[in-house]
């Protein structure tokens, strides 16, 4: 992503107003919510990059040197610079706003998301035809990113026009997914649907086992690959996740009371701690 | 796309897979470069070609589907030896475009965007393919013929059944069961 280099030191801004400070290399929309200002978006995440898919965030920029130039941005994607005069609140703005849900609005008739955000905007029905056969999807491609960055891509989108869709290879389940239910967490709609039972997890076709605690058995809110993939990926301890929240808080207990009696002893150390391994 | 006229998958060789890579150094920038020589030795992607070149370029499989499906020259469906664009452009609708394709289409019992079950035969409808002058127009592989009748174009597709570049190589036979000549016969019968 470009970021234009404007040293380190923060700078201010007007947002609709107000002066607000903002530091090199963010965006106009970070600047504003830290100053409490409300940019309404579908499509960016703190975990993953900009991307600037849903248009909602848009606003207007101008500088006092532009001489009268306005020019309607990306909240999510305009990198913040010094000087810079931003309208979230214009006749203008709401406007393409207004536009940006309707077209939505559109698309997925059904999203109770959508519907509320277009209802707030003063938009009570699609003035354009819906789509046939509408699912939730506004194709924000938020999930697709969750994946990549912080898990396996083993989701993409595919196809392209009309017939885009989020989807896996083939549309079978995807091989390389390990269930971690990030895609249908950040999906703003909640197109991506998925079902657990017991210590069983399923989702886009596939079914996973859960991890189970090593002492008591009991299934952890997680399944067996993705337990794997993250003590792989960031150097954790095999032993990480294998115990439930209860069984670790005994085992500290445990741990705890040892400790204690062997101080009472006069002892700084235990004799023996290798059986305390364990997590953390 | 109808159930009966998807073709058979036919055995893929991986050997042109690996050959096709070793081509280009092993990363992400070269998978458009490789799907488009894997299209042009399979005349499809195969999706044990697609598994391989993912691992091999370190890109995702689902990331290799997703540009597979976006670029219209990829197909992941065998195409046919042939493939028969029928122009639906302006200037080829008007003189009689609509024709010409459901002549095809009857004559080779598939629809447009479909394969014929022997593999000899891809039909598709496409845009304006510029040569207006000609209308209506069907391209063979590369082939541009204009001028087109309902009559042409059965001769079209009977020497296309024959040959490889259309070019009067009549003396590939064409087989009893293809889809053309059952077309025809059914017709004439
Ligand atoms: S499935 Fe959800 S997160 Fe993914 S593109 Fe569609 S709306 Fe966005
Ligand atoms: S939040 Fe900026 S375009 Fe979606
Ligand atoms: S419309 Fe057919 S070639 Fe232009």
């Amino acid at each position: 992503m470009s970021e234009v280099n404007l040293g380190d030191a923060p700078f201010t801004m007007t947002i609709d107003g107000k002066r607000v400070e903002a530091r090199p290399g963010e965006m106009v929309l970070a600047a504003a919510k830290r100053a409490g200002i409300a940019i309404p978006t579908l499509c960016e995440h703190k975990a993953v990059e900009s991307f600037g898919s849903c248009r909602l965030c848009m606003v207007e920029v101008t500088k006092a040197a532009w001489k009268g130039w306005k020019g309607l941005m990306t909240a999510c994607l305009y990198p913040a610079a010094p000087d810079l005069i931003i309208e979230t609140q214009s006749e203008r703005v709401l406007h393409v706003r207004r536009n940006v849900l309707d077209l939505l609005l559109a698309r997925c008739p059904d999203s109770t998301l959508i519907q509320r955000l277009a209802a707030e905007h003063g938009v009570q029905q699609t003035s354009f035809s819906v789509r046939e056969q509408p699912d939730l999807c506004i194709l924000c491609g938020l999930c697709v990113r969750i994946c990549e960055s912080a898990a396996t891509s083993a989701i993409s989108t595919v196809k392209r026009g009309h017939h885009r869709e989020i989807g896996t290879p083939w549309g079978g389940p995807p091989p390389a997914c390990i269930g971690c239910l990030a895609c249908a967490h950040v999906c703003p709609t909640g197109h991506i649907t998925f079902e657990e039972h017991g210590a069983t997890r399923a989702i886009w076709g596939r079914s996973f086992e859960l991890q189970r605690c090593a002492e008591c058995g009991a299934p952890l809110p997680i399944t067996v690959e993705q337990a794997s993939f993250l003590v792989e990926r960031q150097a954790l301890d095999a032993s990480y996740f294998s115990r439930c929240e209860s069984c670790q808080r005994r085992a500290t207990a445990q741990t705890f009371g040892r400790l204690a009696r062997w101080q009472k002893l006069g002892l700084t150390q235990e004799p023996d701690a290798r059986q305390e391994g364990g997590k953390r | 796309m109808s159930a009966q006229s998807q073709p058979q998958f036919p055995p893929v060789d991986l050997a042109a897979t690996e050959a096709i890579l070793a081509r280009y150094a092993a990363e992400p920038k070269h998978l458009i470069s490789v799907l488009q020589d894997l299209q042009l030795h399979y005349r499809y992607l195969p999706r044990e070609a697609l598994e391989r070149v993912g691992a091999a370029l370190g890109v995702p499989l689902a990331k290799v589907y997703g540009v597979a499906t976006f670029y219209k020259a990829f197909s992941l469906t065998p195409r046919g030896e042939k493939i028969l664009r029928v122009c639906t452009g302006t200037a080829c609708h008007i003189r009689g475009a609509p024709l010409i394709l459901s002549e095809l289409q009857s004559r080779l019992k598939i629809a447009a965007g479909e394969t014929t079950p022997d593999l000899r035969f891809s039909l598709e409808a496409v845009n304006c393919v510029g040569a207006c002058a000609l209308a209506p127009v069907v391209m063979e592989n590369d082939t541009a013929h204009g001028n087109l009748s309902v009559t042409k174009v059965r001769r079209l597709v009977r020497s296309g059944a024959a040959g490889s570049r259309g070019r009067g190589s009549a003396e590939l036979p064409r087989p009893d069961d293809s889809p053309a000549k059952k077309a025809e016969e059914s017709e004439e019968s």
